[in-house]
């Protein structure tokens, strides 16, 4: 195996990454049933491809391409959150096909022929795989980090909150569907930003690439690996972009394999592998643990404290 | 007494069904108020209609002087009233403690602002753990919500409206499907509420506790009052005997 064969595959799956990640946090940690992902990788790309063709700069045409998404997510989540679960999720299907014919048919974005893109320049280095692989790495670790901030955040609190139930949220003082659209907006101009990144990479793209069965690779790499978490999303879509790579010969059944493992996968691990309620993921903690304890968390104290008799208790509790 | 909230001629349809006709209420800084009816009464929908999550067909409610009818659920929690749910609602995947952490947040729900602030500071674990020792959850504090009992979640939901410090308190149907002796640990713990001068509205079906809890008890019956009074008052009149136990035959 030579390295530039290498990169190549490590760039495209550190770009799907990236992807997943945009679609677990609309998913994962919203709890809004997004089908339509590829959608908004698609107005990305294209957003950005338009603009470096016009002699625009590679870098803004990234924030561009973030910005567009992240308004039509904007505009489509004020129009589709108001509904619930399956219906969201069908809405969010139909958005992904009718962007897909949109690609398909507008002059702008060069129709049937698709749009060629010339390898970028950033910082005086001609972009190649190992260099888009190094600066989407260097994303998927800012947005890892901007993700953990958010999660000991009460932005964080807050779609945990509805992500669990929406009523309760209420009842505590969360704006359910400002979150919603949040998250919808902050989820899509990610994944906006990321087909900037992956038109310029390909240096070609057309329709097909943002199709229906591009979302639904995507939704498979979250569930896999395991919805709401950031190891999930992240070892989902590597194992997912090596998978067919090793599996070369079975190039024609690659959507059949996407397919079987999301169905096995809902029906017998709906956490995903490395999920915080999954078997394996309990196994490797348990392992971990055995080197490292895990630092005790205030609610650890009290329940500790609470059993070995230290507080006056109302009764023996919880008996319904 | 200091009037806290007053419902005026409260009107809740669903197209041509009145669940809730022309209802007026007074409730009182400090006092614990019953409501209570047949199945089917309305007294739910009253909650509903009262804390925003249903908007008022027409009619006032007032919280200290201003009109907060038609406010959206989530500001009225900001404005101080606090509601608990018939059927729980807990959050399933978090822990106890940060399901208590999460109502906490009450004020600090603002939209994107909120990113910028962390979550667990000390100054609200603090207020949580007071919160988690007085309605006796210490023992589940680490456990998910999924994981424990009832009648531990019963007292999750009385936590949760406890730690965002509200105005008006309303139970609906805390004790709804918990066990003799769970009921009286939610009672005793309704009975600590009250001597901490909270103002308490309470939908209950167990008649001898609302009697035992309530300061003044309001009878509804196909969406309207029927009676209101003292529990004693209350038990006495022949509306409420007749709405409860059916009008004896005449013949």
């Amino acid at each position: 195996m030579n390295s530039s064969y290498l990169f190549s595959i490590l760039a495209t799956a550190s770009i799907f990454t990236l992807l997943a990640l945009s679609l677990n946090i609309i998913t994962g940690y919203a709890g809004q049933a997004m089908m339509g992902i590829a959608a908004f990788f698609g107005i990305g790309a294209y957003t950005a491809a338009i603009i470096t063709t016009h002699d625009g700069n590679f870098l803004l045409a990234l924030l561009a391409a973030m910005i567009v998404s992240g308004v039509f997510g904007a505009v489509l989540g004020v129009i589709s959150l108001r509904l619930q679960a399956d219906f969201l999720a069908i809405t969010t299907i139909g958005i992904n096909f009718v962007m897909a014919a949109v690609f398909n048919s507008l002059k702008i974005t060069g129709g049937t022929l698709g749009l060629t893109t010339s390898k970028p320049v950033i910082f005086g280095l001609k972009m190649n795989n190992m260099y888009f692989f190094i600066f989407t790495t260097i994303l998927i670790v800012i947005v890892c980090l901007l993700i953990t901030k958010m999660r000991h955040s009460w932005f964080g609190m807050a779609l945990a909150s509805i992500e669990n139930d929406p009523g309760a949220a209420r009842s505590f003082g969360i704006n359910v569907s400002k979150y919603q659209i949040l998250a919808f907006i902050i989820g899509t101009a990610l994944a906006g930003l990321t087909g900037g990144i992956y038109s310029h990479r390909m240096g070609f793209i057309s329709s097909t690439d943002f199709a229906f069965v591009v979302s639904i690779q995507i939704v498979s790499m979250c569930v896999i690996g395991g919805l709401g978490t950031l190891r999930g999303p992240i070892f989902g879509a590597v194992v997912l972009t090596v998978l067919p790579e090793v599996l070369r010969f079975a190039d024609n059944y690659r959507e059949l394999v996407y397919a079987l493992l999301l169905v096995i996968m809902v029906r017998f691990m709906p956490e995903g592998l490395l999920g915080d309620d999954s078997p394996v993921w309990k196994f490797l903690v348990g392992l971990f643990r055995k080197i490292k304890p895990r630092k005790k968390t205030r609610a650890d104290l009290i329940a500790e404290k609470a059993k070995a008799g230290e507080y006056e208790l109302s009764g023996e509790g919880g008996q319904a | 007494m200091e009037e806290l909230m007053r419902v005026e001629g409260l009107k809740m349809y669903f197209g041509g069904l009145k669940a809730i006709d022309g209802f007026d209420l007074v409730i009182n800084k400090g006092e614990t108020l019953g409501i209570i009816g047949p199945n089917g009464a309305g007294k739910t929908t009253l909650f509903n209609a009262i804390c925003g999550v249903y908007k008022p067909t027409d009619g006032k409610v007032i919280l200290e002087g201003k009109e907060v009818q038609g406010t959206p659920a989530f500001e009225m929690a900001k404005l101080g009233i606090a509601r608990t749910f018939q059927i729980s609602k807990p959050l399933r995947g978090l822990t106890i403690f940060d399901n208590i952490v999460a109502a906490a947040g009450v004020q600090e729900y603002t939209g994107i602002g909120s990113y910028f602030h962390k979550s667990h500071t000390k100054e609200v674990e603090d207020k949580v753990e007071a919160i988690i020792h007085e309605t006796g959850l210490s023992e589940v504090a680490n456990k998910k919500a999924s994981d424990v009992s009832l009648g531990y979640l019963r007292r999750l939901e009385i936590a949760r409206v406890l730690v965002t410090d509200p105005k008006l308190i309303m139970l609906d149907e805390p004790c709804a499907g918990l066990s003799n002796f769970a009921i009286n640990e939610i009672t005793e713990l309704i009975f600590k509420l009250k001597e901490q001068n909270r103002s308490i509205v309470l939908i209950e079906h167990n008649l001898p506790l609302t009697m035992r809890v309530c300061d003044r008890i309001t009878v509804l019956s196909y969406g309207k009052k029927i009676c209101e009074g003292t529990p004693e008052y209350v038990k006495n009149d022949e509306q409420v005997i007749e709405a409860y136990l059916g009008k004896e035959d005449e013949d």
